[in-house]
């Protein structure tokens, strides 16, 4: 058995046993992260977002090197929008909706080259990979049950947006018991106010859904562990 | 106008007719006008009230009696209770929905606990009102402003979402319910994991800012702003008169 290893976060330590702790990784799809994408196209600066991909890269090497389960989540839906929500699809004027041709391909739908995720992050044969049809990355997928199955007790949180997709995961692990650790140079917002206020909301009232730090202390605590190359 | 008294739960203030039928929208909205479909007959429409319990917002509840300023929390009430005066008279499903935990705290998170303890309120110890947030203590109950009448539907939950490991999204499709408008506390905690739930599984919500609070203003306000951005991402934001202003007879069966 693993000793806990133990982070400083706030609004106190997060301590986790890497055997039971899965790193997930939510969104870092093209349309959302790449210039010229669909996040773009609405107006966002998606260069907030690509400042979250070298300190994921290096936690995402370090999980496969500990042999940590690591889990991608894309949002999208099927072709044939079946799996879309009227009200998604129809609500407001923008200029481009679900399924629309994009800049690199249909928007928001499987199997197009914008909805998978960007090369410096893509998932390795043997990782999960989730597709989830809302911004939670629970409802209608499979992923509490390939987390009872594997024994996970503890999520290791990274991914875009913020306050949106990333928030809602965490407010859905957190009602199922799940101990959440949101990185917070590896999460990312197209609004700065947003970003703030977001890891804010986790962490206050004693935790109400989690924890936060930034991978330097997520890293840092576990370098001392038992490395898998050594004895 | 709508009985506030504590002495008495509040009472349909209007009696709807078999025959009247009664439709919601355009309600003028941010970032949109609500619904996105242009409006919704109202046996499609559910209010649902959340947490509205007497430990969060009540005189003398936990918050209250550890010395908080409970005027933040309360400060939706009044707009509450009209938009249920309102709700009841012109045939809207309304839903109430509790926090809590079993007696035995068999359905208690050992980290929600733990949590709970290291802020000095930990869920099943002796409150101020009854053992903290266990289901059938005082504290636990919705305060009177804001009661249940008879036929409404209650939902308790473990969670800050109303949907997980509850029955609220069977309730919902057996009525035929599409279109959600919210109110209660706290708009950033269980009001918007509540929110970002029925969102992903299709329903058209409205949140009410003045009839939602929450124990930091700036909180309330960042949250009722996040749901505007892209195009209202969760839906849309407006207030409580401008559902009552946008609701009207539709026809006559």
């Amino acid at each position: 058995m693993n000793q806990p290893i133990s982070v400083g976060a706030a609004p106190t330590p997060f301590r986790f046993d890497p055997a039971t702790t899965a790193l997930v990784l939510i969104d870092m799809q093209r349309d959302f992260v790449e210039p010229g994408g669909f996040g773009e196209t609405l107006g966002n600066d998606v260069s907030i977002l690509q400042a979250v991909v070298p300190p994921l890269k290096a936690v995402l090497a370090d999980a496969r090197e500990r042999g940590l389960k690591v889990i991608h989540t894309r949002e999208g839906h099927l072709p044939d929008l079946s799996d879309c929500p009227p009200a998604k699809l129809r609500r407001g004027d923008p200029s481009m909706r679900i399924g629309d041709p994009g800049p690199k391909g249909r928007i928001l739908v499987r199997g197009e080259y914008g909805h998978d995720i960007i090369d410096e992050l893509a998932p390795l044969p043997d990782e999960l990979v989730i597709d989830k049809p809302g911004k939670g990355s629970f409802h209608a997928t499979g992923l509490h049950d390939s987390l009872v199955e594997a024994g996970i007790t503890s999520l290791i949180v990274t991914g875009v947006t913020t306050e949106v997709c990333v928030h809602t995961t965490v407010r859905e692990a957190n009602d199922r018991g799940y101990e959440c650790l949101v990185l917070s140079d590896c999460v990312g917002s197209y609004f700065p106010e947003f970003q703030r206020v977001a890891l804010d909301m986790i962490s206050a009232q004693g935790g109400i859904f989690g924890w936060v730090a930034p991978s330097s202390s997520y890293l840092s605590a576990l370098a001392p562990a038992d490395s898998p190359t050594t004895a | 106008m709508v009985d506030t008294s504590t002495e008495d739960l509040p009472q349909p203030s209007t009696q709807m007719s078999d025959s009247a039928r009664w439709s919601v929208g355009p309600v003028a909205a941010t970032p949109y006008s609500w619904p996105y479909d242009g409006s919704v007959d109202t046996r499609h429409l559910a209010v649902i009230c959340i947490d509205w319990q007497v430990d969060f917002c009540g005189r003398g509840g936990y918050v209250d009696r550890m010395g908080y300023d409970i005027a933040l929390t309360r400060a939706g009430l009044p707009a509450t209770a009209r938009l249920l005066a309102h709700a009841r008279g012109t045939g809207m499903t309304v839903i109430h929905t509790r926090e809590g935990h079993a007696p035995d705290l068999g359905d208690l998170p050992a980290n929600k606990r733990w949590r709970s303890a290291q802020i000095g309120a930990e869920i099943g110890a002796e409150g101020p009102c009854g053992r903290i947030l266990v289901r059938g203590e005082p504290g636990w109950e919705i305060v009177p402003e804001v009661a249940p009448v008879a036929s409404e539907f209650v939902v308790d939950k473990p969670g800050k979402g109303a949907f997980y490991a509850t029955n609220l999204d069977l309730l919902l499709r057996t009525n035929e319910i599409t279109h959600i408008v919210l109110t209660g506390i706290t708009t950033d905690v269980c009001v918007h994991t509540t929110m970002r739930e029925a969102n992903d599984r299709g329903y058209e919500c409205l949140i009410l800012s003045d009839a939602t609070g929450a124990t930091d203003p700036a909180n309330h306000t960042a949250a009722l702003r996040m749901v505007t951005m892209q195009g209202g991402v969760f839906g849309a934001v407006a207030e409580t008169d401008d559902v009552i202003a946008a609701t009207y007879r539709s026809e006559d069966a």
